[in-house]
């Protein structure tokens, strides 16, 4: 029963996401039953990895709160991309997973822990930090990578088919796993109030580290899936997954203030984003309307959002 | 109930060029600080949790194993102090979570079971304490921010008391608090007055400083004007000393 409540209750933040998540997938299913038999699931969720992934990513260093955000995550997938297949596959000449994963896990954790270093210790605005990061990293992305290259190893691209559900399973026990420890209540105090965390004696700095650290990671996992869905490396991919997953995030019912909503929610916001694409594609619409599409729903998503928090907190 | 250990203040001064103060405070002792608003009591409080550095002196927890001096906040937290924050809308409580989030935030690995935490058993310390301290809340995954005020301070209160500390700094513990809580605050303090914690209070109500505490310092200009004791502690003293006249 408690349990009920206790999800009831995590599902209310990304409550609006939610209901249009339902509707989203009715629609989808009207208009294209083919595309989401469960034959095809497999495909269908390797196509929507590396927005999930990004969303994802973007997550924790916004829970984290005091304007927290890194739009750096965009470029950190393509250079994860870059490197993976321009350096250790081509180059190099090693296609094992137990060399690619932890490689492009580590070049994650170093690019977050340099965002990390500029926000958290150094102090400047996390905004203007990532964007140095996002500059320099589409930069050295594409003087390693100036133009596509392939193809990525076999297993990689298994990812993006059969096994695509893989990759995102992992990232949720991850977090999952985060959640037991007294990690994630330290993040989520830091991001509700500071100066109270900093009171009752969190580590306010560390926490936040941590968090860009993990944010960079996690970019690090969406660089993979993006590598397997489009099977070889590409330079300009990787940025215009920047804006779309703190879209995606807000969307599903993270506060851009920090302390409020989890991974939970941000999966579910980039899912209705790709489900949206899905239906308006499926009409034959052109993609400038698709970006105001995008736009509106984020609108009235974060307004609803609004909305329902006030009518919760009146009724006490 | 952590070891007793009392506080000791050797020649502290909180602001350049007022005179120093030299203060013990024993375990069990319950002492109050009084004074105008911003004539120092705060700082003085801020400095004996590390919060603030003082201009000079010292001060040190003084525990059965020796004396450790209070450096940074971290350090007293370290050393048996809590600290119980005034203003608890902004410094103290997270408004975006959970009365039991609130509760727990400061001993989250006390509830540690082979790595990972234990729910239940954080539930279990949160409800000894809503015992204790008769707090008044729905559930305990209830947003903290649908609680009153004085259910909020108790909370808080249950937060620091949860660290097991050997000495309590509370800032206007009742502010804004309604008299039924206040009364219930009041038997918890001399309750753990009674089980050997040395408690500082801070308060803006000097009936309240009367009622509770075993002595009073009074603040005036950035230092200790006067300390009261016994058949001396009536408002007309102390409000004298706080104005700075003489009784």
């Amino acid at each position: 029963m408690s349990g009920l409540r206790r999800m009831a209750a995590r599902w209310r933040g990304a409550g609006f996401a939610a209901v249009l998540l339902v509707i989203l997938i009715a629609v989808n299913l009207l208009l294209n039953p083919a595309r989401f038999h469960p034959a095809a699931w497999g495909a269908l969720i390797g196509l929507a990895a590396p927005l999930i992934g990004a969303a994802l990513a973007s997550a924790p260093v916004i829970l984290a709160g005091r304007g927290g955000i890194d739009i750096s995550v965009g470029p950190l997938m393509g250079f994860v991309n870059a490197m993976v297949i321009q350096v250790l596959f081509l180059r190099l000449g090693m296609s094992s997973p137990l060399v690619i994963v932890p490689a492009a896990l580590l070049i994650g954790a170093v690019v977050g822990a340099a965002n990390g270093f500029l926000a958290t210790i150094v102090r400047i605005q996390p905004i203007v930090a990532t964007l140095g990061t996002y500059l320099i990293l589409t930069g050295v992305t594409l003087t390693i990578l100036p133009a596509p290259i392939g193809p990525a190893p076999g297993w990689l691209k298994a990812m993006a088919g059969p096994w695509s559900a893989l990759p995102l399973a992992l990232i949720f026990l991850f977090w999952w796993l985060v959640r037991q420890t007294p990690y994630y209540d330290q993040l989520m105090a830091v991001g509700s109030d500071d100066r109270a965390a900093y009171t009752a004696g969190v580590q306010v700095t560390k926490v936040r580290f941590i968090a860009y650290v993990m944010t960079g990671i996690l970019a690090a996992c969406a660089g993979l899936m993006l590598t397997a869905l489009i099977g070889s490396a590409d330079p300009n991919i990787g940025p215009t997954y920047t804006l779309i997953a703190i879209a995606a995030v807000a969307l599903g019912g993270v506060s851009l203030a920090g302390g409020r909503g989890g991974l939970a929610g941000a999966a579910i916001g980039a899912i209705d984003i790709f489900l949206l694409q899905s239906v308006l594609t499926a009409f034959n619409v052109s993609t400038y309307v698709l970006q105001i599409a995008y736009g509106a729903i984020l609108v009235v998503a974060v307004i609803m959002t609004a909305l329902q928090e006030r009518l919760s907190g009146r009724k006490g | 109930m952590a070891d007793r250990a009392g506080l000791s203040v050797r020649g502290l001064v909180i602001a350049p060029g007022v005179s120093p103060t030299t203060q013990t405070i024993a375990p069990g002792e319950i002492v109050g600080l009084a004074g105008l608003d911003g004539h120092g009591q705060e700082r003085f409080l801020k400095v004996l949790a590390g919060l603030e550095r003082p201009a000079g002196g010292e001060v040190t927890v003084e525990a059965p194993t020796g004396a450790r001096a209070i450096t940074n906040f971290r350090k007293a937290v370290a050393c048996g102090i809590a600290y119980l924050p005034r203003d608890r809308r902004t410094t103290g409580i997270f408004p975006t979570q959970s009365v039991l989030d609130n509760f727990a935030v400061s001993t989250l690995s006390r509830d540690m079971r082979y790595g990972l935490l234990s729910f239940a058993g954080r539930r279990q310390r949160y409800e000894s304490y809503r015992d204790k301290l008769s707090i008044v809340a729905p559930r305990p995954d209830a947003p903290i921010t649908t609680l009153s005020g004085g259910n909020q301070q108790k909370v808080l209160l249950a937060r620091a008391l949860a660290l097991e500390p050997a000495i309590l700094l509370l800032n206007d513990p009742t502010r804004g608090v309604d008299v039924a809580t206040r009364h219930v605050l009041y038997d918890v303090f001399r309750g753990l007055a009674a089980d050997g914690m040395a408690l500082v209070i801070l308060s803006s109500e000097i009936e309240e400083i009367l009622l509770l505490c075993h002595r009073v310092l009074v603040f005036r200009e950035q230092q200790v004007a006067a300390e009261i004791t016994g058949d001396e502690m009536k408002s007309d003293t102390v409000i004298a000393a706080m104005f700075g006249r003489a009784a």
